[in-house]
């Protein structure tokens, strides 16, 4: 043995160890985001549980537990309708139950608010809205919700009159405010005008407004009338129903409809329930434009500034320091960068912007409070030093040779650069965007200072002029995940949503990285056949 | 064209390279640039207070004005009142010391000619006035801004009576009297060394009706030397005398009709009579200053002898006066006090710091001082009725370099602690801004998230980097630089809802699998002996190791897990975490250090692991050929050959992950309680500076002692990653020179 440890096969074996212990806790990690996220929108089978006490309940079983004392088995359910139990999630003990059954029509309907409903449909009632009438109770509450869910359409699209009438009013209110403020008897004559161009509009506002309400009181006479698995019964207005499901009788493709029905609301729709139901399309918008943003500001710079360093500047100790400076930018911790940001960005100069241009706004701050461009220009900051470092890694990569044969064919340094280096670095430079990009997607410390906010009330980019927006607050994919799982009243019922939202995130920064990956392992090969 | 075309393209270059040029050096100055700002919003936290002379005049001579009984200042500093033995406030314009005005207060009844004996000021701007008759009122001024203008030229002044009155005694010099409704307490000096409370209380019955009863006491028979100066707390319910002797008397006036003497404690060596009395906002610091020019503030604290009752002690020394003290006032909104002494000297110095912040020269004798509400200006007239007054600015002075680093005795501590509390639901609580706890947090994350990830990931690197099979690299490299991109708040969240609720539920399996692990795995290098590196077998082992060692994990955690759970309940009653309180009074907080290890680990491991790779590899291939060849084994040429030579690029790997780690915000938020308390257990919560950060900042008002002290500890950290990732580049560049040319 002793002989077989000096040679150190063992010690190999320990260093296997650790890897191989890196790699489970990387799997594991994917596993667990995987198997909660992925599975969340599969239609689960509603279970009723008669009780030995006479209760009944019905709901998707989530957990079981086996105590190791006793043995006794516990049994998590969801039982969803919190507004008439007030919890979601319910512990009942194996040996409570006297049976269980699957029963066909049971519903499950996903509602505008209280989370879900899940029992059974008695009748659907109310006047006014057409639809056909089949025989099965199920189909005709789906086909009055889409009925019902038409009429909602047309509330909506009033609704959005609604709020880019709210717009043009607010911008009224802005310019008569700003003309106020710089001379208020000069601008009498254009104050009145706008006064009465802004109360036309408000009157065309209200107008709008009674008549979205009126029809949504239409809308709303239709409702269902439901019982939960005791007989509590329960109406419930059509026009709050976003989805209808009876998962104990879907057959498998529907189940498959259903899921992916559910996916394109994630990506597309936006979030309800205080953000723990719904969709993720502002927080995706926020990201990507944030992302694009800092990118427009991070690439020019590091680029130039790597093509300083490595094609302009002498070597000497000022280029070695510089190097330092520039590696260790890379290593200060994000929230330092977020601190800057809030003090030299939001305050210093957001500050000096509202001093100068919106004076008449103060102290309601314009540009002086946390918005998309001070959190791209933070971000910016934060990335540049991995688009010098990529860039000028690539640049080092070219061989001498290429440059010299140019600069000797009479071609000037900037000729070289933009014919020859550029091109040649580009895959570089692009790997070093793009890893960029994934880390400004993934960071959240310095955004939660200098502008994201858990629920922005419009997005940063619209229809109305300027269309970007850039003193807004926005969303972000990263800051979702922090504010639902670990700042939302109801943390249990909203896990599920955070592990899609990671789901999400890590699958946008897992598909960018490998690009950027595969992207420089080319370069390697292109350019290695010239070393000797 | 052929020399258009040579112009066009020379000046084409010239513009690049200037541009370039610029460029570059723009993006070298925005990394000074940070620190520079960061630090420039830091460092006003150490400025020097100052004070300007705003306003010098004197009274205009009336007898209204003469010694006045109290006087105040309003917080633009516009305008000074007097309060005069007629009862009336008077108002004086400071720009031009004549009179602007008067009010009167309500006297008991109309007539009669009654002037007022003394004044008690209580709380910001309320009075209570003693009346020649022996009755009490109260009034408090109010001051408020013209048209409601922020920046209003006008301000106006209103009185608003108090809320009861206490009717007439006899024979009273000086009086104190604290109102709560429709109850309250006066207690009357009727000597030298006797002193009266009454109480008034109402007591509602059965029935509603309200019964209102007076009791009285004196408190002569406790009081053997000749009282000189006396307080009574906000509440009514404790008083403080101080005597010519040097003794201080706390008597507990919270029983209506049965005061009594808590403790009587000597406040100096020498017998040197106590010459003013008062208290410090929060109402439990009492400063008392002495004849030799001596002010220290006191509070009370659980002796260690273990009494009944908190006992008075020496808390804060302040710096002395030279002469006696004759008069101190504390700031309402903060711990400041002002004393000023015989030769006319004010001092400013505020209690918790223990710091002199500015010493001003009054000119006068006998001078008496004021405060405005906000603490901003100063007030001072002298008995020739000089009057002076000053507009503070003491920027930052709860903020020290002691208060910062050092133990401090905050008022209800009962010893000298570093505590972070920056805010809390009290509304007189002081801030402590000591950054101790926070930096403690910060290294015990990062020393638990290392011990958890160097080892692994050197171990690791060292794998990859000479015993993998290339097939295998090729594709390890990239999963492990997938993984460094792995964001943090991922990696917090599952941290923190995800590993620490199993962990919680399975802490003695994971203590097992410790053991179970290695255990297996020393049965696996076992049976791994008997297979001949030449066979088949072999071969195919050797180069995909990790592979067979991965179910092996997979079976030890399987294997810990069930026997774990089945050991807990026979052991350890089912509960390994209440057995650990019982046995050890060891308490398991769910997000611990020790998740933070594992979690922040996983972080860094990535970082440390991608460059002791590339050091690893880097090592010239020749070196470790000539080892082989020489007959060394594989694991002796990694660990005595190429180890050695990459050992500066090995140690700058773990630098920078130690740089990382220090820094790193979303996962030490997400998986500890941020609780900031100094504790070495592994189970207990910590709070990091960076995380620190990003929870006090959304709440720190701008330019704030807070907002300031939270962009210090930015700096704190810059610097620190800033040094550590410097020595690890300085490293790692030798390191390169040294093998670079192969």
């Amino acid at each position: 043995m002793n002989s077989f440890i000096k040679t150190g096969e063992p010690q190999v074996f320990v260093c296997g160890t650790a890897l191989a212990l890196i790699l489970v806790m990387t799997l594991t990690l994917a596993g667990v985001v995987l198997k909660n996220g992925l599975g969340y929108f599969w239609p689960r089978q509603l279970v009723q549980f008669e009780m030995k006490d006479g209760s009944r309940l019905l709901g998707e079983v989530r957990a079981t537990e086996r105590n190791q004392l006793t043995g006794a088995g516990q049994i998590q359910i969801k039982i969803s309708n919190r507004d008439l139990y007030g919890q979601d999630f319910k512990w009942v003990s194996e040996s409570d139950v006297a049976s269980r059954s699957v029963p066909e029509e049971a519903i499950l309907l996903e509602r505008m608010e209280h989370g879900n409903f899940a029992g059974f449909l008695k009748k659907v009632e109310g006047e006014g809205v057409e639809y056909l009438r089949t025989g099965s109770a199920v189909k005709d509450l789906a086909l009055a919700v889409e009925a019902v869910r038409e009429k909602m359409k047309e509330v909506a699209a009033v609704r959005k009159k609604m709020i880019s009438l709210n717009y043009k009013i607010e911008k009224r209110r802005r310019e008569i405010q700003k003309l106020k403020f710089r001379d208020i008897s000069a601008n009498s004559a254009a104050i009145s005008a706008l006064e009465a161009e802004k109360e036309k509009l408000e009157s065309e506002f209200n107008r709008i407004n009674e008549e979205s309400g009126r029809m949504e009181g239409e809308a709303r006479r239709f409702y269902g009338l439901f019982a939960d698995a005791s007989g509590t019964e329960k109406e419930i207005a059509l026009a709050d129903i976003i989805r209808i499901q009876t998962p104990n009788s879907m057959s498998a493709p529907e189940k498959i409809g259903a899921y992916f029905e559910r996916t394109r609301e994630l990506l597309l729709d936006d979030p309800r329930e205080s953000n723990t139901e719904g969709g993720l399309f502002p927080a995706i918008f926020g990201t990507i434009m944030m992302v694009l943003l800092m990118s427009c500001f991070s690439l020019p710079f590091g680029v130039i500034a790597a093509i300083y360093l490595r094609e302009y500047a002498k070597e000497g100790i000022v280029t070695r320091m510089v190097g330092i400076a520039v590696n260790n930018l890379a290593g200060v911790p994000s929230i330092v960068y977020g601190i800057f940001g809030l003090g030299f960005f939001v305050y210093g100069i957001g500050g000096s912007i509202d001093r100068l241009f919106f004076p008449e706004r103060l102290p309601t701050p314009t540009f002086g409070t946390g918005g998309i461009l001070w959190s791209s220009l933070t971000l910016a900051l934060l990335t540049v030093p991995v688009v010098i470092v990529a860039t000028e890694e690539s640049l080092a990569s070219i061989p001498r040779g290429i440059r010299e044969g140019s600069l000797a064919l009479g071609a000037t340094k900037f000729q070289t650069l933009i014919r020859l280096l550029l091109p040649m670095a580009t895959p570089g430079i692009m790997t070093g965007m793009i890893l960029s990009m994934a880390r400004a997607a993934g960071e959240v410390a310095p955004l939660m200072i200098v502008g994201v906010v858990k629920l922005a009330p419009a997005l940063p980019f619209d229809g109305n002029f300027p269309f970007f927006h850039m003193d807004r607050k926005f969303m972000h994919l990263g800051f979702h995940i922090f504010d639902v799982g670990f700042q939302s009243p109801n943390v249990e019922a909203a896990k599920p949503m955070v592990y899609i939202t990671t789901l999400l995130l890590l699958a946008i920064v897992a598909a960018s990285g490998s690009m950027a990956i595969y992207l420089r392992n080319r370069m390697r090969k292109k350019y290695t056949t010239s070393h000797f | 064209m052929n020399d258009n075309l040579f112009k066009k393209s020379r000046r084409n270059d010239r513009i690049a390279e200037f541009l370039i040029k610029a460029g570059g050096i723009l993006v070298i100055v925005a990394v000074v640039w940070i620190l520079v700002m960061i630090a420039r919003v830091a460092i006003p936290l150490f400025y020097a207070s100052d004070a300007a002379l705003t306003a010098a005049f004197k009274l205009p001579s009336r007898p209204a004005l003469a010694s006045p009984l109290a006087f105040g200042i309003d917080e633009s500093g516009k305008e000074i009142y007097l309060l005069g033995r007629d009862g009336e406030f008077h108002f004086i314009n400071t720009a031009t010391g004549l009179p602007a005005g008067s009010l009167k207060t309500l006297s008991p009844d109309a007539g009669g000619g009654k002037s007022i004996v003394s004044v008690e000021t209580s709380g910001k701007s309320g009075y209570n006035l003693l009346w020649s008759d022996g009755t009490i009122t109260s009034a408090y001024l109010l001051f408020k801004a013209q048209d409601g203008q922020v920046s209003g030229t006008g301000i106006i002044h209103d009185l608003v009576p108090g809320e009861a009155t206490f009717p007439a005694t006899e024979g009273v010099i000086e009086s104190m009297a604290r109102m709560n409704g429709e109850s309250g307490i006066r207690v009357d000096r009727l000597s030298l060394r006797k002193f009266r409370a009454n109480w008034i209380t109402v007591e509602k019955d059965i029935l509603g009706n309200e019964k209102r009863s007076e009791t009285g006491a004196n408190l002569g028979a406790d009081i053997r030397e000749n009282v000189t100066a006396a307080v009574l707390d906000h509440a009514g319910h404790y008083l403080y005398l101080g005597n010519d002797k040097g003794e201080l008397l706390r008597f507990d006036l919270s029983e209506p009709g049965a005061p009594k003497l808590l403790e009587t404690v000597r406040v100096n060596n020498d017998k040197s009579p106590v010459t003013a009395l008062n208290l410090a906002s929060g109402d439990t610091t009492v400063v008392i200053c002495d004849k030799k020019g001596n002010c220290n503030g006191w509070f009370p604290v659980t002796a260690p002898g273990a009494a009944e009752y908190k006992r008075l002690q020496l808390i804060h020394p302040l710096p002395p006066h030279d002469g006696s003290v004759t008069s101190i006032i504390a700031s309402p909104r903060d711990r400041i006090v002002v004393s000023t002494d015989e030769k006319g000297v004010i001092n400013i110095d505020h209690l918790t710091s223990e710091k002199r912040l500015l010493t001003l020269e009054s000119g006068g004798s006998e001078v008496k001082l004021a405060l405005s509400e906000r603490g901003n200006m100063l007030c001072a007239i002298d008995e020739s009725g000089n009057v002076k007054i000053w507009r503070m600015n003491l920027r930052h002075p709860e903020v020290t370099s002691g208060t910062l680093f050092s133990k401090i005795w905050y008022e209800g501590y009962d010893k000298p602690e570093h505590v972070w509390q920056s805010s809390s639901a009290n509304d007189d609580y002081e801030p402590k801004l000591g950054l101790v706890p926070l930096i403690f947090g910060t290294l015990k994350a990062t020393f638990f998230a290392m011990i958890f990830a160097v080892p692994l990931a050197l171990l690791g690197a060292l794998y990859t980097s000479q015993f993998i099979s290339y097939r295998l690299k090729v594709r390890i490299k990239p999963a492990v630089e997938i993984m460094a991109a792995i964001p943090s708040v991922v990696i917090g969240f599952l941290g923190g809802l995800w590993l620490a609720p199993l962990l919680e539920k399975g802490l003695f399996p994971f203590f097992l699998s410790l053991i179970i692990l290695p255990l297996l795995l020393f049965v696996a290098i076992f049976f791994y002996r008997a297979v001949k590196p030449s066979s088949r077998l072999g071969c195919m082992i050797r180069g995909r190791e990790f592979l067979l060692i991965i179910p092996l994990i997979l079976a030890g955690i399987w294997i810990s897990h069930s026997a774990g759970t089945m050991i807990e309940a026979r052991l350890f009653a089912g509960d390994f975490k209440q057995w650990l309180f019982n046995a050890h009074s060891i308490r398991y907080e769910q997000r611990n250090a020790f998740i933070i290890g594992i979690a922040l680990g996983f972080a860094v491991i990535p970082i440390i692991f991608t460059i002791a790779e590339d050091a690893l590899s880097n090592v010239p291939r020749n070196l470790s050929a000539a080892s082989l060849a020489l007959g060394a084994s594989r694991w002796q040429t990694a660990w005595r050959v190429v180890l050695p030579s990459a050992l500066p690029g090995v140690f700058s790997a773990i630098m920078i992950g130690f740089g990382r780690a220090v820094g790193e915000t979303m996962i030490v938020l997400m998986a500890t309680g941020n609780t900031p308390i100094i504790s070495f257990s592994a189970f207990n919560g910590l709070r990091s500076l960076a995380a620190n950060i990003a929870v006090e900042i959304p709440e720190a008002p701008l330019d704030s002692s807070l907002y300031r002290v939270l962009f210090l500890s930015a700096v704190l950290l810059f610097l620190f990653t800033f040094i550590i990732n410097s020595a690890a580049e300085v490293l790692r560049q030798r390191f390169r020179k040294k093998y670079g040319r192969y």
